[in-house]
C-alpha cells in the first residue's frame, strides 16, 4: 500500500479516537458527596420524637438528680460512703467545681437537645412531603421542648450562649428568657389542649404544658402578674385537676392523669424504654434491695414533714428502711440507707434499667402554688389562699389563714418544698427565693454566693476559651 | 561473540535490502573529542532510509551517494551532520553535549530542556537510584532532593512517606501524585528501580499544576528505560545483603528490673518479687534475627531500524528482622517503540507486570519486647509460651502455685515471640500496567500524541489463625481437655463460641482497575529568536473502581497445603462471607500550556488545567475546577552584556505561581440516627405507651470540595567556574486555602458527632538549596560533592471559630499527645511541661499538682498559675515535622574505582517516646531509665521513679534531629574481558551510622504518615536497620 494512504488512514483513526472523547463531560457519573442517606424515608414526626427521646437518657437518672436534689437540703448522696457516684459527694457537700461531670453532662445534654429541637423544626419547615401529624403542631412541640431545655440551662447557669446565634458569647438572662417566652408563646398558639389530642398522642406537649411552663418561667423572672394570669389560664382551661390521693401522684396509675401537665414518658413492658436506670439508681441498696441507693431523702426533709404534721406526703415521698410498701414489698430494715425516694419507686420494674416510671416535670399542684405565690407577691394575699389551701386540703392539712404577705410567702415556699419534694426542683427554688444560704446552713453546709449559678463546665471552656466563667468559679 | 556478529550481519543485510539506488560505500570511525571510539553511534542518510551503526571500535560502513547528508546521533553527544563528497573515508569526532543543561526534563504531557525550565524541578537519574539498593526507587533518593522529605520505613515491603514542601493537609490525602510514562501510578513498589531511567520531582505549583486536582502534594514523574539504537545490550545485576537493627535500646536485666519493680510496689504497698529468679530473658535477642536481601535483575535492550525494545525481569526478596517476615517482588517490563512511516509515527507500548508475595509479622512485637520483663521465659518447660504470671505469695515469676498461694498477671505486654510465631498471613498481589501511545508528526511543527493506559490490580490475603494453640498458650495452665469440653456445648444452649474453634481461616480478595485515554497536540516553532511551544489536550480517566470479597471459615485443616474454606473438620461454626464493589471515580480534564522564550533569555510560561470529577457535586457543573499557573524566567548569562564574563556560566532567575488541587479528601455522610428499642431517638406515646421509633440527625454533611493549594516560588539556577559549581536556590510559599478538618463539635453546639468541614488554612513556607561541585584532578581522578538543604515552616491559620482544637496522637491508653490549633503546625505536640520530680508529699501538697501526684512522679508546670494542673497547663511543643532537612552526597572516581557516600539528616522536630510513656508497673524499662531514676533514698530530679503516672509530658518528647549516613559504596569496574564489558563489583553499607540524641530505636517515625495518628510517636514502629550488601553488575 502507498505509504501516504496508510499514513492517512492512521491519522484518521487517531482523530476518531480523540473526537469520541468529546462528549465525555455528560458521561461523568455523578456521585453525591452529601449522601443524604435515606432522609426521604423520614418525616417530621420522627425527628420530633427524637427530641422527646433525649429526655430518656441516663443523665436524667443520675447527674440530674445530683444537681437538683442531692445538692439541696432535701436529699443526700446516699449509697455507700465509698461510692462517690463520680461527683455526687462533691455536690452533696457543696464542694463541687467546674470539673464536676454531672454539671458538664447536663450542660451538654440540654444543648444537644436544643440542637435536636432546632433541627426538627427546620426539617419540618422545609418538609414538603406528606406528614402524618400537622406540621404546625410538631413545630410547637419542638419549641416547647427547646424552651424547657433553655429554661433548665438559664436557671442553672445564668447567662448562656444562644446556640443559634453564637456558641461563645453568653447572652444575658433577659435575652435567654425572651427566647424561651417566644418559643412558649409560639407553642401555645400551635398546640392543642390536652383533651383535644387523639389518644395515641398522649404524652405529647400540650397547650397546657406550654402555658404551665410559661407560668413558671414568669415566676422565675418575678413577672408576678403574668405568672398569676398564666397559671390561672391553665387552672381555668378545664383540662386539669388534683389527683384525690397524693400517694398515687407519682405512681403508674396516675400517669398522664388529670394532674399531669407535662411528664417524661416511660414504658416498662417489653419492648421497654424508660428513663434509663431512673428507678434503679434510686432503689434501695443492699440485701433484698433493687438499686444503687442514691438520692436519699434527708433527715432535714423528714423533719420538715414532721414539723408540719404532714404524714401523707412524708409517707408518699420517703421509703423507710424496714417498711412495707403499698404494693406489699418488704424493705430490708438493714438496707444501706435509712430512707429512699419513693417517688422514684416503680412497682413493676423496680431495679430494671428501663422502667415504667414517668418523670413528672410539671403537675397541676405546682400550677396552683405558682398562682398562690404570684398573687401573694402582687399583694393579693387573701386570693392566694384559695389555690394554696386546695393543695393542702388534699393531704388533710389545715387551711392557711394568714394574709400577712411576708408570712404567707414563707408558708408558700414551705408548701412548695413539701408538695414537690424529690421532684428535682428544690435547689433552684432555694436559689430563686434567696433561701439557699439559710437552708443549707440548717442542713449543715456552707452555701457560697457563687453557688447561685453553676460553673460553666471546664471542658466547655477548654473548647471555647473565650467564653467567660461565672463569678467566683 | 557469535550473536554479535550475526546481529551485525543481519543489520547490514537489512540495510542493503532497503537500498535500491546506485551508491558508493564509505567507511570511517566515530570518536569523541579525545579520540575514544564510540560504539553504537547511529548514522543515517538524511531523507533516505540508509542507516547503520558503528561497531565496537567506532567503525562504520555506509552506502551513500555524493551530496547526501549523513546525520550521526549518539546519546550524550551533539548530533552532527556531514556531507558526502568524493572522499570514501570519514572520521568524525562528536562533541560532548553541554552538560545537563540540554538534558531533557519530563514535565508532564511533554518535555522541556533543562535550560528552559523556569521552576524548581529536581531530576534523579538511574545511576543514583540503583546505587542505593531498595525495593522501591523513592527510598533510594532519600536525601538527594531538596524540599522532598522522605521518611523511610525499613520493614520489608514498606513504602516511605513522601512530603514535598511540607505537610499541606490535615485530613486529606498526603502522598504525591506518581506518574509513570504518562500513566498515574498507585503503588511505587510495582516499579523495579532498575527499570527507571529518571525521576523528576515537580515541586512547584507552576509545573505540578498540569496534573490539576491531584497535584497538591507534588508530582513525581517516572520515566522508564527504552531501547537505545545500537547493539543489543544484556545487563545483569545481582546483590545480596544482610540486615540488622541499627540502633538497639539496652533494656534492664533481671536484677535491675526486680529492684525497680520492688521500689514501685513498695510505694503503693503491694507484694514484692524475690531477688533470685530463674530466667533472665533478653527479649530483643529472642525476637530479632538477621534479615537477608537478594535482588536479581536482567534486562535486554536495543533497537533495530523500526523498533526500540527494552525487556527486563527482576526478582527482589527480603527477609525481615522478625522470623518468617518476608517480602518478595517480581517484575517483568517490556517497553517497545515502533518507528513507522519514516519515523513520522511512533507507537510506544509499555507493559509492566508486578507480583508480590508477602508474609507480614506484627510490628506490635517490638513494643511487646520492650515492655515484657526479663523474668518471663520465651517458653516454659512444658513447651508453652511464657507469660508474665507471678506467684504473689512467693514473689517468684511463675504460674505455678501451691494451694493457698495466689497467682497474678504482672503486665499485659504479652509474649512477642508468641505473636510472631502465630501470625500466619500471606498476601499476594498482581499488578498489570499497560499503555499504548502513538505520536504522530502531523507537520514538522505539530505533533499529536494519544495514549491509552490501564491498570489492573489483584490482591489475595490469606489469614490463618490457630485459635486452639493460641488459647492454650495464652495461659500455661489451660488444658486441651477444657478446650475440647467447651466444643461439646456444655451449657446446652446449642451454640459453641468461636473462642473454642480449632482455627479460623479467611480469604480476602480485592480487585481494582483504572484506565485512561488522553490526547494532546504539541506545536513547536522556532523563528528568528522566538521559541514557541504550545500544548492542548484532554484526558479522561476512570479509577478506584473494584470489588472485594471476604470469606472466613472455622475448623479448616491446619496444614498449609490443605487449607480450604470448604473443607472443614467440624460444622460447629457459622462461616462468614462479605463482599462489596467500589464505586469508581470519573475524571475529565482539559489542559493547555504555552511556553515562549525570546533568544533563550526571556521566558514566559502559562498552564491551565480544568478538572471535573464525579466525586464532587454541590450544584450544576460545580464538579469542575480550574487550576491556572504562570511562571517567568530570565537567563542573564545569555544576555549580551554578560558575554564577556568568564566567571558565571549560567544564571537564570525564575518565579512562578499556581493553584493545585487535592481531591483526596474525606467525604461527609449525612447520618440519621435511628433504630429500634430503648435509645434516645425513640419515645413512648399513647394510652398503652407504645414505643415509637424516631430519628435524629447525626453529624451534619457540610458541602466539601477539593482542597485548593496556592503556591508561589522564586529562585535561581546558577553555574560557575566552568560549570564545576552549579545549583538552584529557591523560596516557596504554599497555602492550602480550604483545609478540611475533622471538627469535634463543642459541647454547646447542636451536633454530637464529629464532622468534616472546610475550616482552616495550612501554610508551608521554606527555602531550598541545591549545590553541586564537580571537578577532575588529572584524567584519573574525578569527584563531586552535592549538598542540599531545605527548610519548612508549617502553620495552621484562620481556623473557623469554635472549630479549633481537634485532638490526635492517641497513645491508646486514654492519653492524647497532639492538637490542631491556629498558629501551630498541623497537629502540634500538646502536653505538660515538666519541672523535675516531686521529692516529697509535702512538696506536692504545697504546690499545684495533679490529684494523683505522688513522690517520684513528674512535676508539671502550672502555666497559668491557677493552682490547678489541668488541660490549660498543657502547651504546644513543636511538631514531628522537621523544620529543615539536608543531604550530602560525595562521589569519587579514581581509575577503575568509584566511591560514594550519601548522608541525610533532619532537624527542628520532636518525636515522642511512646514506649517509655505508655508504662505500667510490671513493664520492663530501658537501662537508662533505671540508672537515672528517682528513689526515695537517693532523690534524683530528672527521671521519675518506679511509680510514675501516665500523663503525656515533655519528658518523653525528644529532639527528632538525626543525621544518618545512608550509604557508603565502594565499586570496582573490571577491565573489559572478552565479551563482558562494563562489569562492576561493589560493596555497600546502608545506614552504617546514625547520629541522634533520641533514646528509642529510631527517630524516623513514619507509621502511615497520618498527622492525627501516631506519626512521630514510637509505639510499635519498625526500627531502622543497617545492611551490608555486595553486588555485581555487568553488561554484554
Amino acid at each position: 500500500m502507498n505509504i501516504k494512504l496508510k499514513l492517512g488512514i492512521f491519522y484518521a483513526s487517531i482523530a476518531c479516537c480523540l473526537i469520541s472523547c468529546d462528549d465525555y463531560v455528560e458521561d461523568v457519573e455523578i456521585v453525591d458527596s452529601v449522601a443524604e442517606g435515606s432522609e426521604e424515608n423520614f418525616e417530621p414526626a420522627d425527628f420530633v420524637t427524637g427530641v422527646y427521646g433525649m429526655h430518656t437518657d441516663f443523665v436524667y437518672a443520675f447527674p440530674y438528680l445530683g444537681i437538683t436534689d442531692m445538692i439541696s437540703d432535701n436529699s443526700d448522696k446516699g449509697s455507700s460512703p465509698g461510692d462517690t457516684g463520680a461527683d455526687k459527694n462533691l455536690l452533696d457537700g457543696l464542694t463541687y467545681t467546674s470539673t464536676a461531670p454531672s454539671i458538664r453532662d447536663m450542660w451538654t445534654q440540654w444543648y444537644k437537645t436544643i440542637g435536636r429541637a432546632s433541627q426538627a423544626i427546620e426539617f419540618t419547615q422545609l418538609y414538603e412531603g406528606q406528614s402524618s401529624a400537622p406540621k404546625e403542631r410538631l413545630i410547637g412541640e419542638a419549641k416547647f421542648l427547646r424552651a424547657l431545655n433553655y429554661f433548665w440551662l438559664v436557671r442553672a447557669f445564668g447567662p448562656v450562649p444562644i446556640q443559634s446565634q453564637d456558641l461563645v458569647r453568653r447572652a444575658p438572662e433577659e435575652e435567654v428568657y425572651a427566647l424561651i417566652e417566644q418559643d412558649l408563646n409560639d407553642a401555645i398558639a400551635a398546640l392543642p389542649l390536652k383533651n383535644d389530642y387523639a389518644s395515641q398522642d398522649i404524652g405529647r406537649a400540650t397547650k397546657g404544658s406550654a402555658q404551665g411552663l410559661l407560668a413558671k418561667v414568669y415566676l422565675y423572672q418575678e413577672k408576678w402578674q403574668e405568672a398569676a394570669d398564666m397559671a390561672n389560664t391553665v387552672m381555668t382551661s378545664g383540662q386539669y385537676d388534683l389527683e384525690p390521693d397524693y400517694a398515687t401522684v407519682w405512681r403508674e396509675s396516675t400517669e398522664n392523669g388529670p394532674e399531669s401537665v407535662f411528664e417524661i414518658q416511660a414504658r416498662g413492658e417489653q419492648p421497654a424504654h424508660g428513663v434509663n436506670q431512673y428507678s434503679q439508681v434510686q432503689g434501695a441498696r443492699g440485701a433484698e434491695g433493687w438499686g444503687w441507693g442514691f438520692n436519699t431523702p434527708s433527715q432535714n426533709l423528714e423533719d420538715a414533714f414532721n414539723a408540719e404534721g404532714d404524714e401523707i406526703r412524708r409517707d408518699a415521698t420517703i421509703i423507710f428502711a424496714g417498711e412495707t410498701l403499698w404494693d406489699g414489698r418488704q424493705v430490708n430494715p438493714a438496707a444501706a440507707n435509712p430512707r429512699y425516694n419513693e417517688k422514684a419507686y416503680s412497682s413493676a420494674n423496680a431495679g430494671q434499667s428501663d422502667g415504667d416510671k414517668n418523670i413528672r416535670v410539671l403537675r397541676f399542684a405546682e400550677i396552683l402554688l405558682i398562682r398562690a405565690e404570684a398573687l401573694n407577691e402582687l399583694g393579693q394575699s387573701a386570693a392566694a389562699l384559695t389555690p394554696l389551701n386546695r393543695v393542702r386540703t388534699r393531704v388533710d392539712l389545715p387551711n392557711v389563714t394568714t394574709t400577712d404577705q411576708g408570712q404567707l410567702r414563707r408558708v408558700i415556699w414551705k408548701e412548695r418544698r413539701l408538695e414537690l419534694a424529690m421532684e428535682h426542683d428544690r435547689w433552684f427554688d432555694l436559689i430563686r427565693t434567696g433561701q439557699a444560704a439559710e437552708a443549707m446552713a440548717a442542713d449543715g453546709k456552707t452555701f457560697e454566693p457563687r453557688m447561685n449559678l453553676f460553673p460553666i463546665p471546664n471542658e466547655q471552656l477548654l473548647q471555647t476559651p473565650e467564653m467567660t466563667q461565672n463569678p467566683g468559679w | 561473540m557469535k550473536c554479535k556478529i550475526s546481529f551485525l550481519l543481519f543489520l547490514s543485510l537489512f540495510t542493503l535490502s532497503l537500498t535500491a539506488q546506485e551508491t558508493k560505500t564509505i567507511t570511517g570511525t566515530v570518536t569523541d573529542t579525545r579520540d575514544v571510539p564510540l560504539p553504537g553511534a547511529e548514522l543515517k542518510v538524511v531523507d533516505k532510509e540508509n542507516y547503520t551503526t558503528t561497531d565496537f571500535d567506532g567503525n562504520f560502513t555506509l552506502d551513500v551517494s555524493v551530496g547526501d547528508q549523513v546525520r550521526i546521533t549518539y546519546l550524550g553527544f551533539e548530533t552532527q551532520t556531514f556531507s558526502i563528497t568524493n572522499d570514501d573515508v570519514y572520521n568524525v569526532a562528536l562533541q560532548d553535549q553541554t552538560s545537563e543543561l540540554d538534558e531533557v526534563v519530563v514535565v508532564g504531557y511533554g518535555n522541556q530542556k533543562r535550560s528552559d525550565i523556569t521552576g524548581a524541578i529536581v531530576s534523579v537519574d538511574s545511576e543514583e537510584i540503583t546505587k542505593q539498593p531498595a525495593n522501591n526507587a523513592i527510598q533510594s533518593v532519600q536525601g538527594k532532593v531538596a524540599g522532598v522529605n522522605i521518611i523511610a520505613n525499613d520493614a520489608p515491603g514498606a513504602t516511605p512517606t513522601v512530603l514535598m514542601r511540607g505537610l499541606g493537609t490535615a485530613e486529606g490525602g498526603r502522598s504525591p501524585f506518581y506518574v509513570v510514562d504518562g500513566q498515574p501510578l498507585t503503588d511505587i513498589r510495582s516499579i523495579n528501580p532498575n527499570d527507571i531511567e529518571s525521576i523528576d520531582f515537580l515541586k512547584g505549583a507552576s509545573y505540578a499544576n498540569i496534573y490539576g486536582i491531584r497535584a497538591a502534594n507534588g508530582v513525581i514523574l517516572i520515566t522508564t528505560k527504552k531501547g537505545k539504537k545500537g547493539k543489543p545490550v544484556f545487563s545483569f545485576e545481582s546483590y545480596y545483603g544482610a540486615k540488622t537493627i541499627l540502633n538497639r535500646v539496652e533494656m534492664a536485666g533481671a536484677d535491675d528490673f526486680i529492684t525497680y519493680f520492688n521500689e514501685g510496689q513498695t510505694s503503693i504497698g503491694s507484694f514484692l518479687l524475690e531477688p533470685n529468679q530463674r530466667y533472665n530473658t533478653d527479649w530483643f535477642d529472642e525476637l530479632l534475627q538477621t534479615g537477608l536481601i537478594t535482588n536479581n535483575s536482567f534486562s535486554v535492550s536495543g533497537a533495530s531500524e523500526n523498533i526500540d525494545y527494552f525487556l527486563s525481569y527482576n526478582l527482589f526478596e527480603e527477609q525481615g528482622i522478625l522470623e518468617g517476615q518476608k517480602f518478595q517482588r517480581g517484575t517483568i517490563r517490556n517497553n517497545n517503540t515502533y518507528h513507522l512511516f519514516d519515523d513520522k509515527v511512533r507507537i510506544i507500548q509499555n507493559l509492566n507486570i508486578a507480583y508480590t508475595n508477602e508474609t507480614p509479622k506484627p510490628f506490635g512485637a517490638f513494643n511487646r519486647a520492650y515492655g515484657q520483663i526479663p523474668l518471663v521465659p520465651v517458653r516454659y518447660d512444658n513447651g508453652r509460651f511464657g507469660r508474665p504470671y507471678v506467684n504473689t505469695t512467693t514473689g517468684i515469676v511463675t504460674f505455678e502455685a501451691a494451694p493457698g498461694e495466689s497467682v497474678q498477671v504482672l503486665n499485659n505486654a504479652g509474649n512477642p515471640v508468641n505473636d510472631v510465631f502465630y501470625a500466619d498471613q500471606q498476601i499476594n498481589t498482581t499488578t498489570l500496567q499497560g499503555q499504548i501511545a502513538a505520536e504522530l508528526d502531523i507537520t514538522d511543527d505539530l505533533m499529536l500524541t494519544t495514549r491509552f493506559g490501564a491498570t489492573k490490580f489483584y490482591s489475595t490475603n490469606r489469614d490463618f489463625n490457630d485459635i486452639r494453640d493460641q488459647w492454650l498458650n495464652a495461659d500455661p495452665r489451660r488444658t486441651e481437655e477444657f478446650f475440647d469440653l467447651q466444643r461439646t456445648d456444655p451449657d446446652g444452649d446449642g451454640v459453641v463460641s468461636t473462642e473454642y474453634a480449632n482455627n479460623s481461616y479467611s480469604l480476602r480478595r480485592t480487585e481494582s482497575y483504572r484506565w485512561n485515554v488522553e490526547g494532546f497536540l504539541t506545536y513547536t516553532k522556532e523563528f528568528n529568536k522566538h521559541n514557541l511551544s504550545a500544548t492542548v489536550g484532554l484526558s479522561r480517566e476512570n479509577y478506584q473502581g473494584g470489588e472485594f470479597t471476604f470469606a472466613q471459615a472455622y475448623d479448616v485443616r491446619p496444614q498449609r497445603n490443605l487449607r480450604n474454606l470448604g473443607d472443614q473438620t467440624s460444622q460447629l461454626f457459622q462461616d462468614i462471607a462479605d463482599g462489596d464493589t467500589f464505586q469508581s471515580t470519573n475524571l475529565q480534564s482539559y489542559f493547555g500550556r504555552f511556553e515562549y522564550n525570546y533568544d533563550q533569555r526571556y521566558y514566559v510560561r502559562g498552564v491551565v488545567r480544568r478538572d471535573g470529577t464525579s466525586d464532587f457535586i454541590t450544584g450544576d457543573d460545580n464538579q469542575f475546577g480550574v487550576f491556572p499557573a504562570v511562571s517567568v524566567g530570565w537567563t542573564l548569562t545569555n544576555e549580551a552584556f554578560m558575554e564577556n564574563n568568564s566567571f558565571l556560566d549560567n544564571l537564570k532567575l525564575f518565579a512562578g505561581w499556581g493553584q493545585l488541587g487535592n481531591q483526596s479528601v474525606p467525604f461527609n455522610i449525612q447520618q440519621i440516627n435511628t433504630g429500634s428499642g430503648s435509645r434516645n431517638t425513640n419515645y413512648v406515646f399513647g394510652p398503652a405507651q407504645s414505643l415509637i421509633v424516631g430519628a435524629a440527625l447525626g453529624s451534619p454533611a457540610r458541602p466539601i470540595s477539593w482542597e485548593v493549594t496556592e503556591e508561589w516560588e522564586v529562585g535561581f539556577d546558577f553555574a560557575l567556574l566552568n560549570r564545576r559549581l552549579s545549583g538552584t536556590i529557591d523560596y516557596y510559599n504554599r497555602l492550602n486555602t480550604n483545609a478540611i478538618l475533622n471538627v469535634r463539635p463543642v459541647r454547646n453546639s447542636e451536633f454530637l458527632n464529629n464532622f468534616f468541614d472546610e475550616a482552616a488554612e495550612i501554610s508551608n513556607t521554606g527555602f531550598e538549596f541545591l549545590v553541586n561541585w564537580q571537578d577532575n584532578i588529572g584524567s584519573d581522578f574525578s569527584y563531586n560533592i552535592g549538598l542540599n538543604f531545605s527548610t519548612n515552616q508549617n502553620e495552621v491559620q484562620n481556623v473557623k471559630p469554635a472549630y479549633d482544637g481537634a485532638i490526635g496522637g492517641s497513645l491508646n491508653n486514654g492519653i492524647i499527645t497532639k492538637r490542631l490549633v491556629e498558629g501551630e503546625p498541623v497537629f502540634a505536640w500538646w502536653m505538660y511541661e515538666t519541672d523535675g520530680i516531686w521529692q516529697s508529699q509535702d512538696e506536692i501538697d504545697n504546690n499545684a499538682s495533679l490529684g494523683t501526684a505522688e513522690p517520684g512522679h513528674l512535676r508539671y508546670v502550672d502555666q497559668n498559675d491557677d493552682g490547678i494542673i489541668d488541660d490549660r497547663d498543657k502547651t504546644y511543643q513543636g511538631s514531628y515535622i522537621p523544620t529543615f532537612n539536608y543531604g550530602i552526597n560525595l562521589g569519587i572516581n579514581y581509575k577503575s574505582f568509584d566511591f560514594s557516600v550519601t548522608g541525610f539528616g533532619v532537624g527542628g522536630n520532636y518525636v515522642y517516646n511512646g514506649l517509655n510513656s505508655v508504662y505500667n508497673i510490671g513493664n520492663n524499662i530501658p537501662q537508662s531509665m533505671f540508672d537515672n531514676r528517682w528513689t526515695p533514698e537517693n532523690g534524683g530530679n530528672t527521671v521519675p521513679g518506679a511509680n510514675r503516672d501516665n500523663e503525656a509530658s515533655d519528658f518523653y518528647l525528644e529532639k527528632g534531629d538525626y543525621f544518618r549516613i545512608n550509604n557508603i559504596t565502594l565499586g570496582y569496574t573490571l577491565p573489559e574481558i572478552s565479551i563482558i564489558n562494563n562489569a562492576r563489583l561493589y560493596v555497600t553499607l546502608q545506614n552504617p551510622f546514625m547520629f541522634t540524641q533520641y533514646s528509642g530505636f529510631t527517630p524516623e517515625l513514619n507509621q502511615n504518615g497520618d498527622p492525627t495518628g501516631t506519626t512521630g510517636i514510637e509505639l510499635s514502629a519498625y526500627p531502622t536497620t543497617r545492611s551490608f550488601i555486595v553486588g555485581a553488575s555487568f553488561k554484554l
